[in-house]
């Protein structure tokens, strides 16, 4: 399990994450929500490594990451908001670096590379350098090098960008069925509609703040709500959008 | 606001001249900047020392005028280098990219606005490069230079020749590579023109460094009107503007007239043709860009590479070989050193030349027998190979992927390092081992042959563990913060050092393959000194953390007297 207690980052002139605590577990696609700049994709950073904790604590199997970040590191994977990759790699290139970085035994590294490649559509243009290639493309070159190495925990931050319809299909499936085999997925996106279809439960962060923690479904009991945009509308969008996009026009056209 | 908006375009192009991908998150393209000016600065101090010597009273007028003609073609030469070398590493930023485009385009800016933007930021680049190096000798030159019986204006007229000289020259060089890039761009598809362009600066900057360093020594009045020199004048622009500065001048002498008629006409040329090509292939390109992306040309070659140990030995020495070999700037600055090396080496080799007497002996047959020069060029080979391999790795290529080393399970320094070590010794140290063990073998009997190549090895297994020591990095994966390092200061004391210990060490090795005793002690000692480099190098890896980000050094540095 993935246990994040009272995590705080704080930046020279912004609290970027302020006392987040959740819980993911295994078997469920773990919802992480909030509106631009409540600190999602640094939690996720912190969650990775990628950046240190101001105060808190996260726990992996009941032991602090930090304890040994290196063991940690081999039972997760990430997708990361922006899809940068070495763009003189080709794709195929790429994947096997990552096979190697993690320390997979050739044979396996390869068989997988290959099945990962055909499945997502990737095989015809492994060759080609992956400054060629579209975001979606990008991107499922992303989530293959998330999935490698079989990990136990699985962050997917804005993992539905660029993709494609049949692709992003594709995806929510993958995402149900790896939490069916135990995994632990923790999926950041906007994409309200494919997180309610996806998610078995969402933490919702406003301003840096855990607001909500809990089930879709006890979520919509508890504020007697009927969807999950209107959940998250209350909790976490403090304009009105009406009236915005009302001003804007006025802005403009004056 | 046009104004406005070219205000702003300059500005934002005069910093691209630099790729600002590259820097820390705390550096400064200014300090940057800063630095290669100061570079500038203090090479032209250096050469500004013979020039004020050249001004005292004491020297008779034959020698003055000797002497001045020298330093006149090396001023001019040297400003053509750099002009040269500055003109190949903005060589990107002289066309407009897909970035560019992409958000310039559905701005309202007019082309012709983007174009003049682009046009003044070059030329200050250029004014500034000029500026920069020649400043200081600025201040003795026409003092050195000015005509005895010049009279009052004399003195001016020396200072505004020797500018007009510097920029001109500086400007036809650079104009050359305009007229060619401009060329390519227009004869080829977009697509072929990003794949040959690549070629095309590497050659330019083979051309001019090899030329810098090999130009023959002509600028004296009697090998200037010598006739078996006049092809090597003819062929050489930078007597063409030791021509043009004696005009502007006024101390010409009349076999000097047709090479400054040559500089003038090459000046006009380069520059009407410069100004031609590049508008042309400039509103040309920025059409072609956004209905072709620049996608980098696909390569075939290096699909397979061997294995290099375990599985991070691998990863890191197959990403740095490829990252070396496609990346247009990591390939540059090797060149750079590999240019500098290739010069050293051929005028090394070259000294043989002047050891060939008629009936004595030919050059092929001084050759086959071991012999100081090519010893101290292998050597030399391997020492800039191995530094400017070392060099390319401090510099980032796609900064913001590098996280994926920051979030597989790579382990600290300790285990990079052998992945390092391989990774330099597989780009640098093998290719000038292979390339000398054929020369060698060809050439020499088997037993010097063999015995320098162990030599050589060994000089470079110590060469890549010295310059490994204290880098904590990944190859190509950490930020660049400029200004850390005396880099001009550094870098001659390096070079003099060098220098001494090769020649040196050239005399003692030439002894040594005579001798079995005193090559196997020198065997030892080698191997001794490579023991301790790794050592040392491993020492000082020790516990210490990858670094992903160059950080300044700190303010207040800690003595380390505490006990735990």
């Amino acid at each position: 399990m993935l246990e994040l207690r009272n995590v705080c980052k704080r930046f020279p002139a912004v609290t970027a994450v302020d006392n987040v605590s959740f819980s993911a577990r295994p078997g469920e696609v773990t919802g992480y929500l909030g509106p631009n700049g409540s600190g999602k994709s640094t939690t996720l950073k912190m969650i990775t490594g990628l950046i240190g904790m101001t105060s808190g604590e996260i726990l992996f199997d009941g032991a602090p990451i930090h304890r040994d970040l290196l063991k940690y590191k081999r039972r997760f994977g990430y997708v990361p908001e922006e899809p940068h990759l070495y763009s003189h790699l080709t794709g195929l290139e790429y994947l096997v670096m990552v096979g190697q970085l993690r320390r997979l035994p050739f044979k396996r590294s390869a068989d997988r590379i290959d099945g990962l490649l055909q499945l997502l559509g990737l095989h015809g243009s492994r060759h080609s350098p992956l400054s060629a290639y579209s975001k979606g493309m990008r991107q499922k070159v992303l989530l293959s090098a998330a999935l490698l190495h079989n990990p136990d925990l699985i962050l997917l931050d804005e993992p539905f960008s660029g993709l494609d319809v049949a692709s992003a299909l594709v995806l929510r499936n993958l995402l149900k069925e790896m939490a069916r085999h135990g995994k632990m997925v923790m999926l950041s996106s906007h994409e309200l509609e494919t997180v309610e279809r996806v998610c078995t439960r969402v933490v919702i962060l406003h301003r840096a703040k855990v607001v909500a923690d809990d089930s879709i479904e006890r979520l919509r009991t508890l504020m007697a709500l009927p969807t999950l945009e209107d959940i998250f509308s209350q909790l976490a969008v403090e304009q009105d959008p009406v009236s915005i996009s009302h001003q804007i026009v006025d802005l403009i056209v004056a | 606001m046009v104004e406005t908006q070219f205000r702003i375009l300059y500005r934002q192009f005069l910093f691209r001249i630099v790729d600002l991908e590259l820097l820390s998150g705390q550096g400064e393209i200014s300090k940057l900047l800063g630095q290669f000016a100061s570079l500038l600065v203090f090479l032209g101090m250096m050469f500004s020392f013979p020039l004020w010597a050249l001004t005292g009273a004491g020297t008779s007028a034959q020698t003055r005028l000797i002497t001045s003609w020298g330093l006149e073609h090396f001023l001019i030469a040297t400003t053509m280098l750099v002009l040269g070398l500055f003109a190949v590493l903005s060589w990107d930023s002289m066309f407009p990219d897909q970035r560019d485009v992409l958000v310039l385009a559905p701005l309202p800016v007019r082309a012709s606005t983007l174009f003049l933007a682009k046009v003044a930021a070059i030329a200050t680049g250029l004014a500034v490069s000029v500026a920069a190096l020649d400043v200081l000798p600025g201040l003795p030159a026409p003092l050195a230079f000015v005509p005895l019986s010049s009279g009052l204006l004399g003195l001016p007229r020396s200072f505004a020749a020797y500018w007009i000289t510097m920029f001109a020259a500086g400007a036809f060089i650079f104009c050359c590579v305009l007229v060619v890039q401009g060329l390519a761009a227009q004869m080829l598809p977009r697509r072929h023109f990003l794949r040959v362009s690549s070629f095309l600066q590497i050659t330019a900057f083979c051309v001019f460094v090899s030329t810098y360093f090999l130009q023959p020594s002509l600028a004296s009045p009697e090998a200037i009107t010598a006739a078996q020199n006049q092809h090597w004048l003819a062929c050489l622009p930078s007597y063409w503007f030791l021509g043009l500065f004696q005009q502007l001048n006024g101390s010409m002498q009349p076999a000097l007239a047709p090479l400054a008629l040559r500089g003038w006409l090459g000046l006009a040329i380069a520059g009407c043709g410069a100004a031609a090509l590049y508008s042309v292939s400039y509103f040309r390109m920025l059409g072609r860009v956004a209905e072709e992306p620049d996608i980098v040309p696909g390569f075939r070659c290096l699909r397979w590479l061997p294995r290099l140990g375990g599985q991070l030995e691998t990863a890191i020495g197959h990403f740095s070989i490829r990252t070396l070999l496609r990346s247009r700037k990591h390939r540059l600055i090797l060149a750079f050193y590999l240019g500098i090396g290739l010069a050293l080496t051929i005028l090394f080799v070259g000294l043989l030349d002047a050891l060939e007497q008629p009936g004595v002996a030919s050059v092929t047959h001084l050759w086959r027998h071991p012999n100081a020069g090519m010893l101290v060029s292998s050597v030399v080979m391997m020492f800039f190979a191995v530094l400017g391999t070392r060099v390319g790795f401090a510099m980032p290529l796609d900064l913001t992927a590098n996280w994926i080393f920051r979030v597989t399970p790579v382990g600290g320094l300790t285990e990079c390092l052998p992945a390092n070590r391989r990774a330099l010794l597989v780009l640098a140290v093998a290719p000038v081992w292979v390339g000398s063990a054929v020369i060698f073998l060809w050439l020499w009997p088997w037993w010097p042959a063999a015995g320098h190549l162990t030599v050589l090895a060994i000089l470079g297994i110590v060469a890549a563990e010295v310059t490994l020591a204290g880098f904590r990095k990944i190859p190509f994966t950490c930020s660049y913060l400029p200004g850390k390092s005396n880099l001009h200061l550094t870098f001659w004391l390096c070079v003099s050092a060098f220098g001494l210990l090769v020649d040196q060490g050239a005399v003692l090795e030439l002894h040594a393959l005579r001798h079995t005793a005193s090559y196997s002690i020198m065997i030892a000692i080698l191997l001794a000194a490579a023991g301790l480099a790794r050592r040392r190098t491993t020492l000082m890896t020790e516990s210490e953390a990858l670094e992903f980000e160059d950080a300044p050094p700190p303010a207040i540095m800690g003595l380390g007297l505490h006990q735990d």
